[in-house]
């Protein structure tokens, strides 16, 4: 077999990930049995990878009633997601016409480069207080709004730069002229820049949900709920819940490379 | 139609003399091609012939018409192709009348006729990452005919082509040329190219670029690139661009 053939990519990829399970579960006994302790580490207190799953598929399949279990973890999941989704259409409305304005006109440029410079280097999470008292409602939106936007902006900008000139010349001498260029030239050019800054801004925008929803305190999102597990105690159910953020983080990842190889086809 | 005029056309890049008071014309369906040593501002000409950049002195006419801003009434074909990589060969060619609103029927009649004109049947539907560079710059020529210009401005349309290519695709080009008769201006390295594809050969003096001599091809098509005529043509244009090169050397 060739080192990179699928079967053995899969192979390697399985044993690597039986692998990380079994160490896991191995330095969680080893610790609770007094044996072996990582130095300055309560090991003891972290679930094993089954009590895990059990903790996974009860609360993805089961209501649970209790304090703070109102819900399931579909449901907990399923108010994250839309608030990113909310937010992710926001950002997107806003970040690209605003990265094309940004990137062709050299005087929008200078009115707003200042302002998005400084703004942009504000992580999400610094918003979270003013969000809570500036916003009756949908303040862990807001906060998603923030992550997504400036790396959709700052991708449009560079996308728009790296036009090719030639394919503007040409485009004029063909006939199109101010509006054309841009529709017909500068924003296909630029759409895999785009798409690109649509994903890393998911990928922004799904990190400062679970942050917001940690300290907005609102009683449901997937952070609101590992964050009130944590609370009780009951570890394996927050652990599950780290679980789900991280599977539903890469989903959407290969959600938008597919959506990229199906509308970017001219690239290679 | 389709006549072009250069009265004492200077151009200057930021104190940088390109073109010097040039003067010369392309007469109705006729084939000029510019033949100069590199730098001596061929390209620039192009330019300013397609408004893309304007000139420090003189002015340039079309049909009588003074060229100011971008001149939509000529068709440019670039070296590199500069094809539109998301668009697909009928997309290419549909570019210019799409860009000047035209509904999308006759679109399509336009794109087919010139498809078939380059002889790119079966490629309509490829990108032009698909295509070879022969291919692509018929796409650059059905694409720069489908916006039916008066004039062709082809910026050395065969430079990056491969010497068997560039042979077919000169053919191709009187071919496509003697159909649809609009005038050219060819821009070119190659006195073998100007020779066999011109009407009239312009040799240009070294920078700041100037008419230094016209040739007038009087051979009747199709031409034999061999033909002892031709080679006369030949070597009087190498002796009169062979002392350009050298002052063009010079000057670097």
């Amino acid at each position: 077999m060739k080192s990179n053939s699928p079967g053995r990519v899969l192979f390697i990829n399985v044993v690597s990930l039986i692998s990380f399970l079994i160490l896991w579960h191995a330095l969680v006994i080893l610790a609770r049995n007094d044996i072996f302790n990582i130095p300055f580490m309560r090991l003891r207190d972290v679930p094993t990878p089954i009590e895990t799953w059990y903790a996974l598929t009860g609360a993805l399949f089961t209501q649970t009633h209790g304090p703070g279990l109102t819900y399931g973890i579909v449901d907990h999941t399923e108010a994250s997601l839309l608030r990113v989704i909310q937010g992710g259409i926001v950002a997107f409305v806003v970040g690209v016409p605003v990265g094309i304005g940004v990137g062709y006109s050299k005087l929008i440029g200078n009115i707003l480069n200042p302002i998005i410079e400084i703004i942009r280097n504000m992580p999400p999470m610094a918003w979270i207080p003013l969000a809570i008292f500036i916003l009756v409602t949908g303040g862990s939106i807001f906060i998603v709004f923030i992550g997504m936007v400036f790396p959709i902006i700052l991708n449009t900008i560079h996308g728009v730069k790296s036009t090719d000139p030639r394919l503007i010349d040409a485009a004029k001498t063909l006939g199109a002229s101010g509006s054309k260029i841009v529709t017909m030239v500068v924003i296909p050019s630029a759409l895999p820049s785009i798409i690109a800054g649509l994903r890393i801004g998911l990928g922004v925008g799904w990190m400062a949900i679970v942050a917001a929803e940690m300290v907005i305190r609102s009683p449901i999102g997937l952070g609101y709920f590992i964050w009130n597990m944590g609370d009780l105690g009951r570890y394996a159910e927050m652990v599950a819940g780290m679980i789900v953020i991280g599977v539903i983080g890469y989903i959407m990842n290969i959600s938008i490379l597919l959506l990229q190889k199906r509308f970017v086809k001219w690239v290679d | 139609m389709g006549r072009l005029v250069l009265h004492d056309v200077s151009k200057n890049f930021n104190g940088f003399l390109a073109v010097d008071r040039l003067n010369f014309e392309v007469a109705n369906g006729e084939f000029v091609c510019l033949l100069g040593p590199s730098g001596c501002g061929k390209t620039t000409i192009l330019r300013l012939v397609a408004g893309l950049d304007t000139p420090s002195a003189g002015e340039i006419f079309l049909d009588g018409k003074k060229i100011t801003g971008v001149n939509k009434e000529c068709g440019f074909v670039f070296q590199e192709y500069a094809l539109f990589p998301w668009r697909t060969v009928r997309e290419n060619i549909e570019f210019g009348p799409q860009a000047k609103g035209m509904p999308k029927d006759e679109l399509g009649k336009i794109s087919q006729r010139y498809i078939d004109l380059v002889g790119l049947r079966g490629f309509e539907n490829h990108y032009p990452r698909d295509l070879s560079g022969g291919m692509k710059q018929r796409v650059g020529i059905a694409r720069a005919y489908a916006n039916n210009p008066k004039l062709l401005l082809m910026d050395e349309p065969f430079g990056a082509l491969d010497a068997q290519t560039r042979n077919l695709m000169q053919g191709e080009l009187l071919r496509i040329w003697e159909n649809e008769h609009i005038s050219a201006l060819f821009v070119t390295h190659s006195v073998e190219e100007a020779v066999y594809l011109a009407d009239r050969v312009i040799v240009m003096s070294a920078r700041p670029g100037t008419v230094k001599e016209v040739f007038n091809i009087s051979l009747p098509r199709p031409r034999v690139r061999t033909s002892p005529e031709a080679n006369i043509f030949r070597d009087s244009i190498l002796k009169s661009l062979g002392a350009e090169i050298t002052r063009a050397a010079a000057i670097k």
